[in-house]
């Protein structure tokens, strides 16, 4: 669906250089803290910002600086939502309806307003009224409805509470289960939502692309190892990559719990999960 | 078929949906010839990856309990009960021999062991 390929923007002293890929029938995750180029590369992406260099190929076509402009038709394969942009305060929601009917050959009204519904997005009312929650909600609700082929979405969950989160993420799932070919780009710092509904996971740090692994391997075969700095000189050190100091000793992450689990049956073993991937890969140290 | 997965147990998840399945067609509740759910609608149900679903029935599909007709579905396949009961005690044996290995390593004698065996097993 999409193959990015040494993407390069420079602003001052930050520098991005990033490759990856979203695959045909996949959910991809982006994370990275504040600042690490999330934004950067999906407004890439959305010829939103000029990149220095690099390829953005999408469905095929070359899009990245010295490729075309997306074309109207690739346009309406794509359904957007990004974090610092909305629609204008002095709409409603059926105004976005309209509006976005006008603008898509395939925006189904009826699903849309359906979707606010259940959404409990009211349908008049000027959208400066509207909370954080809602207005995100109605984002999200006006990318799903015209059929697009490959959502790109930029904190979505952003600023809502965990139950309209848990609701905005049934729906993409509901998303992705309606056709096949679909795909999702999808960025976010809470790592639980990105556990959850992606399949495969890049972690972006100070422009670069420093880790890209399948959730599920990195839910099944990552961990994280607490020890004291005795045991941590007696073990076998071959599948622990990062290692953070720590008062009583390091915790480690390693890429095969189970050697250590059969292994070193006394040794504290967690599962890994997102937060402690990035808390290793920022505070930690790179031991592999 | 019900599926409950344990994100906090150092069982991968793919392996709990594999044995959640075997265990249900042992039990005939999945009868031959019925469809397992899609990989999207277990992945949205379960909300995990497709890809962890996917892997679970690749290893189902490997193992001869299901067969699956690409652009269809994944269904279950017709088995004997001893195939079944087979794998279930390849399982066992392994899930023994840890066992075994872990004594060995704490000095642990194989009398002492079966004395525990046979506590464990009393109640």
């Amino acid at each position: 669906m999409l193959k990015i390929n040494g993407l390069k923007k420079s602003y001052g002293d930050f520098h991005l250089d990033v490759s990856m890929e979203v695959p045909s029938g996949l959910v991809v995750g982006l994370i990275g803290s504040n600042g690490a180029g999330k934004s950067t590369t999906i407004k890439s992406v959305l010829q939103l910002i000029r990149p220095d260099e690099g390829s953005i190929l999408f469905c095929g076509q070359e899009h990245g600086p010295g490729g075309t402009l997306l074309t109207k038709n690739e346009k309406e394969m794509l359904g957007v939502v990004l974090s610092d942009s909305g629609f204008s305060a002095y709409l409603s929601a059926s105004d976005v309806g309209r509006i976005c009917e006008s603008m898509y050959t395939k925006f189904d009204r009826a699903k849309y307003e359906a979707l606010c519904r259940d959404l409990e997005i009211p349908a008049r009312g000027q959208i400066r009224t509207f909370s954080t929650g809602m207005k995100a909600k109605l984002k999200v609700a006006a990318a799903l409805c015209h059929d697009a082929r490959f959502l790109i979405m930029d904190e979505p969950t952003a600023g809502l509470d965990v139950i309209v989160r848990d609701h905005v993420l049934d729906l993409l799932r509901a998303y992705m289960e309606e056709k096949e070919d679909r795909s999702i780009l999808i960025s976010s710092h809470i790592s639980s939502d990105l556990e959850s509904i992606c399949d495969t996971l890049y972690m972006i740090r100070r422009g670069q692309i420093v880790f890209h692994e399948d959730t599920d391997i990195l839910l099944s075969r990552y961990g994280i190892l607490k020890c004291s700095e005795e045991q941590y000189n007696e073990i076998d050190r071959q599948y622990i990559c990062r290692r953070k100091k720590e008062p009583f000793g390091y915790t480690c992450l390693m890429t095969e719990k189970q050697f250590y689990l059969e292994n070193y049956p006394k040794l504290v073993i967690e599962n890994s999960g997102i937060d402690d991937l990035i808390l290793l890969m920022e505070k930690g140290e790179d031991v592999s | 078929m019900n599926i409950i997965i344990n994100s906090s147990s150092m069982v991968p998840i793919y392996e709990q949906i594999v044995e959640s399945v075997k265990k249900s067609i042992a039990s005939g509740e999945l009868r031959p010839g019925e469809a397992l759910p899609s990989v999207r609608s277990l992945a949205r149900d379960l909300r995990i990856s497709a890809l962890t679903v996917k892997k679970a029935y690749d290893q189902l599909e490997s193992e001869g309990f299901t067969a699956t007709v690409h652009g269809k579905g994944t269904y279950v396949l017709s088995i004997n009960n001893e195939l079944v009961r087979e794998e279930q005690m390849k399982e066992l044996e392994s899930d023994m021999q840890v066992i075994v290995d872990k004594a060995r390593r704490y000095d642990i004698s194989m009398d002492e062991l079966r004395e525990l065996f046979r506590l464990v097993s009393e109640d």
